[in-house]
C-alpha cells in the first residue's frame, strides 16, 4: 500500500530542490551568455494562483443520490517557468486542493454528535482531505521555433487516491506560423485506497438498526484498485485572417480499472430499507464498468473586433460508451476599459444525457450488472456565468523582491445545474517576472 | 479449439459514418482548406498576438475546468484533464 505521507514529504522536498536549484541555474546561465539570442522565455516567471469553490445541492452520491452536497475547496497553486538556455523552458506546477465535504463526511454518519441523516454533516475524518500535486513540464523549441517538443510527469496524492502520470507532445508550425498541428499523449496510473461506507465494512455492528428482517447488503469489496487512463490529443489551429483564428481538438481517451467510486452508496428498489436514526443503510456501492472510452471534439474561435473588444468562443461535442452525449458552448468577451484594465463577461452552457447506468434512488434492481445514483452522470443542463478583471503592467513597475508584477487577474463564476446543484468559484492570480 | 473474437468498443459501433463522422470530416476538411488561404505575415499579426486572442484556456481558468470535470460527465478537448489523475469522472 502506498504511504501517502511519505510521498507528500518527498514531493515537497523535491519541489524545493528543483525550484531553487533551477532558478539559480537559470540566473547563472543568463550571466554566461556571450551572444544575445532571442529566447523562448526571456526571464523566469512565477504565477501564484488561488481559487475558492463552494457548492450545495440535494443529490449527494455518497448518500445514494439524496442528501446534502455541501462542499468547499481551496486551491493555492504556484507555477514557475524557468528558461533553460535559449530553446528550453521548464515549468514547475505544484499545488494543494484542500476541501471539506458534507457528503464525504457521511461515509461514516454515526459520529454520535448529531442524529445521523444524509442532510447533516458528520464530524468523521472523511469530512476533509487535501490533494497535493506536482507537475513539471519540459519544453524544447527548435531554432526556427517551428517545432516544439514537450514532456511531463505528474504526481498527485490524497488520502484515498494516488496518481502518477507522464506524457509528451509534439507541435509543428508551418505556413509562416499560420498553421499549427499538434499531437500529444498522456498516461495516468492511479490507485484507490477505498473508504467504503461504514455500514458495509467488515465487523460493522449497531443495535439501533431498524427495518424489516435482517440487514444484509449485497456488497463485496473491489478486488482491482488500479485505474489507468490513456489519452491521445490531436490539435489543429489556423490563422484565418488578421483578426480571426480558430482551432480544433480531438481527444481519444481510454480508461480501465476501478472506475466506480468505492464510497458512493446505492439504494435498490428490490431490497428492504434499513435505518440507523434517519440514515438509510446502503444496499451496495455503485457498480460501473471497468473500462470507458471517451471522444471529445472541441473548437475555439478568437476574433479581434476592435481595439476595445475581442470575442472568444468555445464549442465541444462529447461522446462516451457509457451512454453520455454532451454539448458545451461558451463565450467570453474581453473588453479593454483602459490601457491596464480588461474586464471579461463570460457565459457557458452545458448539456448532457444520462449515463446508461444512472438510476435515481431506489429505482435500480439488484439484478442489474451496473448502477449508480451519482447525479454527475444524470441528464441535466447547466449554466455558468460570471466576469473577470485583469490588471496588466507590461513594464512591471511594481516590484516584489526581485520580481516585477506583470499581471493580476480575478474571476468569479456562478454555476447552476438543473438538478438543483448550485456552485460558485472565485479565482485570483498574479504573474511575476524576474528582473 | 475456440476462435479468438474481437469486438469493437461500443462507441465505435454506435458511430454512424453518415452522420457524426461525416460532419467531423467536413469540419476538419473545412478548417484544413483554410490553411491554403494567403498567410498572414508576422508583421500583420498585431491583433492576433493580443493576449486576449489566445486559443487556449488561461492558467486561471484551470480551476473552473477542474470543478467541471467533477460535476459533469464530459471532459477533454479543452486543454484540461481528460480523466485520471484525480478521483473524478
Amino acid at each position: 500500500m502506498v504511504d501517502v505521507d511519505v510521498i507528500k514529504k518527498k514531493m515537497k522536498k523535491l519541489g524545493f530542490i528543483l525550484f531553487f536549484g533551477l532558478i539559480s541555474w537559470a540566473g547563472f546561465s543568463q550571466g554566461n551568455n556571450q551572444e544575445y539570442v532571442k529566447k523562448v522565455l526571456e526571464t523566469p516567471e512565477v504565477e501564484l494562483l488561488y481559487s475558492y469553490y463552494s457548492q450545495d445541492g440535494n443529490n449527494a452520491a455518497v448518500t445514494g443520490g439524496e442528501g446534502t452536497e455541501k462542499l468547499t475547496d481551496m486551491t493555492p497553486t504556484i507555477i514557475v517557468s524557468i528558461p533553460l538556455g535559449e530553446d528550453n523552458v521548464l515549468t514547475l506546477d505544484a499545488g494543494i486542493s484542500a476541501y471539506t465535504s458534507a457528503s464525504s463526511s457521511n461515509i461514516n454518519p454515526f459520529d454520535g454528535n448529531n442524529t445521523a441523516s444524509p442532510w447533516v454533516e458528520s464530524s468523521g475524518a472523511s469530512k476533509s482531505d487535501a490533494l497535493t500535486y506536482f507537475h513539471p513540464t519540459f519544453t524544447h523549441s527548435s531554432k526556427d521555433r517551428n517545432d516544439i517538443v514537450s514532456g511531463n510527469v505528474s504526481v498527485s496524492a490524497e488520502y484515498d487516491y494516488f496518481s502518477i502520470g507522464f506524457g509528451g507532445g509534439y507541435t509543428h508550425l508551418m505556413n509562416e506560423k499560420n498553421t499549427e498541428l499538434g499531437i500529444s499523449g498522456q498516461v495516468y496510473l492511479d490507485t484507490y485506497k477505498p473508504q467504503y461506507p461504514i455500514e458495509l465494512r467488515q465487523g460493522f455492528f449497531d443495535n439501533r438498526i431498524t427495518g424489516a428482517g435482517t440487514y444484509s447488503p449485497i456488497f463485496s469489496e473491489f478486488n482491482a484498485l488500479k485505474r489507468n487512463s490513456y489519452s491521445v490529443s490531436l490539435n489543429f489551429s489556423q490563422i484565418i485572417s488578421k483578426r480571426l483564428q480558430a482551432s480544433l481538438s480531438l481527444d481519444i481517451i481510454y480508461q480501465e480499472g476501478l472506475l466506480s467510486t468505492p464510497h458512493q452508496r446505492v439504494y435498490l428498489q428490490d431490497r428492504s430499507d434499513f435505518f440507523i436514526e434517519d440514515f438509510q443503510l446502503a444496499d451496495n456501492v455503485e457498480k460501473l464498468p471497468f473500462n470507458r472510452f471517451k471522444i471529445p471534439i472541441g473548437g475555439r474561435v478568437s476574433y479581434y473586433l476592435n481595439e476595445l473588444i475581442s470575442l472568444r468562443g468555445y464549442f465541444r461535442y462529447y461522446y462516451d460508451d457509457w451512454g453520455v452525449t454532451s454539448y458545451t458552448g461558451s463565450l467570453e468577451i474581453p473588453v479593454k476599459i483602459s490601457e491596464k484594465f480588461t474586464v471579461y463577461p463570460m457565459y457557458r452552457f452545458y448539456t448532457q444525457t444520462a449515463s446508461d447506468y444512472f438510476y435515481a434512488k431506489e429505482t435500480a434492481l439488484s439484478t442489474y450488472k451496473y448502477y449508480t445514483s451519482d447525479y454527475d452522470l444524470s441528464a441535466f443542463n447547466s449554466n455558468q456565468y460570471g466576469f473577470g478583471v485583469t490588471y496588466k503592467d507590461i513594464f512591471t513597475q511594481s516590484k516584489v523582491w526581485k520580481f516585477g508584477i506583470k499581471s493580476i487577474s480575478f474571476r468569479f463564476n456562478q454555476y447552476e445545474r438543473t438538478t438543483g446543484l448550485s456552485a460558485s468559484i472565485f479565482e485570483l492570480g498574479a504573474k511575476f517576472i524576474m528582473d | 479449439m475456440t476462435k479468438a473474437t474481437y469486438t469493437l468498443p461500443k462507441i465505435l459501433n454506435s458511430i454512424k459514418p453518415n452522420n457524426i463522422m461525416r460532419q467531423l470530416i467536413m469540419i476538419i476538411l473545412g478548417i484544413l482548406s483554410l490553411s491554403s488561404c494567403v498567410a498572414v505575415r508576422e508583421y500583420d499579426k498585431v491583433y492576433l498576438n493580443d493576449e486576449e486572442m489566445i486559443l487556449a484556456t488561461k492558467s486561471l481558468e484551470r480551476f473552473e475546468t477542474n470543478f467541471q470535470i467533477y460535476r459533469e460527465a464530459a471532459a477533454g478537448a479543452n486543454g484540461g484533464k481528460t480523466g485520471g489523475g484525480c478521483g473524478c469522472n
